[in-house]
C-alpha cells in the first residue's frame, strides 16, 4: 500500500532498522540508520514507496536470506518481513540507502539478541 | 511425434521423390516432417569398471551428470553467462571448476548410496551459478539451480571450496523434488537437517571414510583464518562449530530441552537443524561402517517414501525413519535400535516410547 508522505510530524525523527538472517550459515546482520534533517524528506518517500502491506516473507528456495525491516516515519511506523525474492524495487533501493549509511554490525549469531529459548513447542 | 518409428533422413528423401506415382508419399512424408518433434536429450551414461572379490572385472553402464555452471559476474541475476557444459574442460577460474566437481561428486554419491539419478531421480540437470553478487555471504538453493555467492574475504572466504556446502544445497534440490518440506518451524529444521545429512553423506563418501573417522562438520573450510571456527555447523557436537569474538558462538541446540524459538531466519529452521542432526549422527555412529549404507538409507527412505506430510515435525520424521528402518531392515533388527536410540539421545522421543 502506497502512503503520501506525511509532513505533519516534521521534528519527527526518522529511523530505519533492517535485520537480516536465515542464509545456509543462519547468521544475524543489522543495519540501522537514522538520516541527517536535510535528508529527512528523501528518505520519507523511500519509506512510503515501499509496499508495505503486500509482502508474504514466503519465497522459493532454500538458504535464502529472511529481512526484517522496520521504520518510522513521521508520525508512522512500519514493520514488515520479506522472503529474498521480495527485496526489489523500492524495497531494494531503501535496504541498500540504509546499509550504506548505516555501516553494518558484524554478522553474529542469533542467539545473543533474538534467540529465545524458550523450551521446547511440544511435549517430549 | 517423438517416438517416429522411420527415421527423419528416410521421409526427407520420400518428400524428395518428383514423381507422379509416388506424389501421395512425397506428400505424406512432408506432412510428417513438419510436425514439431518434442526435443528430448538421451539420458547421460557411462561405463564404470570396478573389481568384485579379488579377480573379476565388473563393467556397469550407469547414469552421468549433466552439469551446466554460469557465471553471475558479480551481479545478482541468475542465471549469469554460461561457463562449463558437461564435456568442457576446466575453466582455470576455481569457483567453476569446484562447483562443476562437486555437483560430480555428490550426484556419484547420490547414486552409489541410492541408485538416484540426480535431483529428480530420472536424470535432471545439474545446474549451479557462482560469482554470484559483489562479497555475497551466503549460498542458496533458488528452487531451480544451486547459487553461490564470493563470500566477502573477512568472514566467508567463499563457499565452493565446501563439498558439504554444494552437497545440501542440490540436497534441498532432492528434498524439494521429494515432496519438500515446509521451510518453517521444525518441519523447515527437518529440511535443514536432511541436507546437512546429504552434505555430511557426500565428504565422507568422497573421502571413502567411517562414521567413526568422519568430521561431521557442515561448511569446513569456508570461513577466512581470522574467524575462529573450523565449520558452518557441527552435525555430532552441535554448538561447538565456531566460538569468535566477531561471530560469537555457535547457537544451535543439540537437544529438544534447548529448542530455540524466533520468529527469526523462519522460524529459526538453520538453528533447530542442530536437534535431528545430531539424532542422524548418533545413530550412523551407532551402527559403524560407512554412514550412507544403512543410516543415511534410512533417512533417504523416510524422505522419499511418499507418505511423509510437508508439515512434519521431529516427531513424525522420528517415526518416519523408525518405520523405513524396520521396513528395510526388520523390527528386531539393531538399525531400528539404533535409530530410536539416536532420537531418544535428542530427547524427541521418550526411551521405550513408539511415536
Amino acid at each position: 500500500m502506497a502512503h503520501s508522505p506525511d509532513r505533519a510530524g516534521d521534528d519527527a525523527p526518522v529511523a530505519v532498522i533492517v535485520v537480516r538472517t536465515g542464509g545456509i550459515a543462519g547468521l544475524r546482520r543489522e543495519w540501522r540508520a537514522e538520516p541527517p534533517p536535510d535528508e529527512r524528506d528523501r528518505w520519507i518517500e523511500l519509506i512510503e514507496q515501499c509496499p508495505w502491506d503486500e509482502v508474504t516473507g514466503n519465497g522459493r528456495g532454500a538458504d535464502r536470506f529472511a529481512w526484517d525491516v522496520k521504520a518510522r516515519c513521521a508520525d508512522r511506523e512500519h514493520d514488515a518481513k520479506l522472503a529474498d525474492d521480495e527485496v526489489e524495487g523500492p524495497w531494494r533501493r531503501l535496504i541498500d540507502e540504509v546499509r550504506e549509511l548505516a555501516g553494518s554490525s558484524p554478522p553474529h549469531a542469533p542467539r545473543a539478541t533474538t534467540g529465545r529459548r524458550d523450551g521446547p513447542p511440544a511435549p517430549v | 511425434m517423438p517416438h517416429a518409428i522411420v527415421p527423419p533422413y528416410l521421409l526427407a528423401r520420400i518428400a524428395s521423390i518428383r514423381e507422379p506415382e509416388f506424389a501421395r508419399a512425397a506428400e505424406a512424408a512432408r506432412e510428417t516432417l513438419a510436425v514439431t518433434r518434442e526435443y528430448r536429450p538421451p539420458r547421460r551414461s557411462r561405463l564404470r569398471l570396478s573389481l568384485d572379490g579379488a579377480d573379476t572385472l565388473v563393467a556397469e553402464k550407469t547414469p552421468a551428470p549433466d552439469r551446466t555452471i554460469s557465471d553471475a559476474q558479480n551481479r545478482e541475476e541468475l542465471p549469469g553467462v554460461v561457463v562449463r557444459r558437461e564435456d568442457d574442460p576446466p575453466t582455470g577460474d576455481t569457483a567453476v571448476d569446484e562447483a562443476f566437481d562437486g555437483l560430480g561428486s555428490t550426484f556419484d554419491f547420490m547414486w552409489d548410496a541410492f541408485l538416484r539419478d540426480s535431483i529428480s531421480g530420472a536424470g535432471s540437470e545439474l545446474l549451479a551459478t557462482v560469482h554470484f553478487g559483489r562479497d555475497y555471504d551466503n549460498a542458496f538453493w533458488d528452487g531451480r539451480r544451486m547459487v553461490f555467492g564470493d563470500g566477502d574475504g573477512e568472514i566467508f572466504a567463499g563457499f565452493t571450496g565446501s563439498l558439504s556446502v554444494i552437497a545440501h544445497e542440490l540436497g534441498h534440490g532432492v528434498i524439494e523434488s521429494a515432496g519438500g518440506l515446509l521451510y518453517r518451524g521444525q518441519s523447515g529444521a527437518l529440511n535443514e537437517s536432511v541436507a546437512d545429512v546429504f552434505g555430511a553423506l557426500a565428504e565422507q563418501h568422497r573421502a571413502d571414510q567411517t562414521a567413526d573417522q568422519a568430521s561431521w562438520l557442515i561448511g569446513e573450510g569456508i570461513f577466512t583464518d581470522a574467524v575462529e571456527g573450523r565449520a558452518l555447523r557441527s552435525m555430532i557436537e552441535p554448538g561447538t562449530a565456531y566460538d569468535d569474538d566477531v561471530l560469537g558462538r555457535d547457537p544451535q541446540p543439540a537437544h529438544m530441552s534447548d529448542y530455540i524459538v524466533t520468529s527469526d531466519d523462519n522460524g529459526g529452521v538453520h538453528l533447530n537443524s542442530g536437534i535431528p542432526n545430531r539424532a542422524f549422527a548418533l545413530a550412523a555412529t551407532a551402527l559403524g561402517g560407512r554412514a550412507w549404507e544403512r543410516a543415511g538409507l534410512v533417512w533417504y527412505r523416510a524422505l522419499t517414501s511418499g507418505t511423509l506430510s510437508r508439515t512434519a515435525d521431529f516427531v513424525q520424521f522420528a517415526a518416519a525413519t523408525l518405520a523405513a528402518a524396520e521396513a528395510e531392515y526388520g523390527e528386531e533388527s539393531e538399525e531400528v535400535d539404533a535409530v530410536r536410540s539416536g532420537w531418544v539421545g535428542v530427547g524427541v522421543i521418550g526411551n521405550g516410547s513408539q511415536p
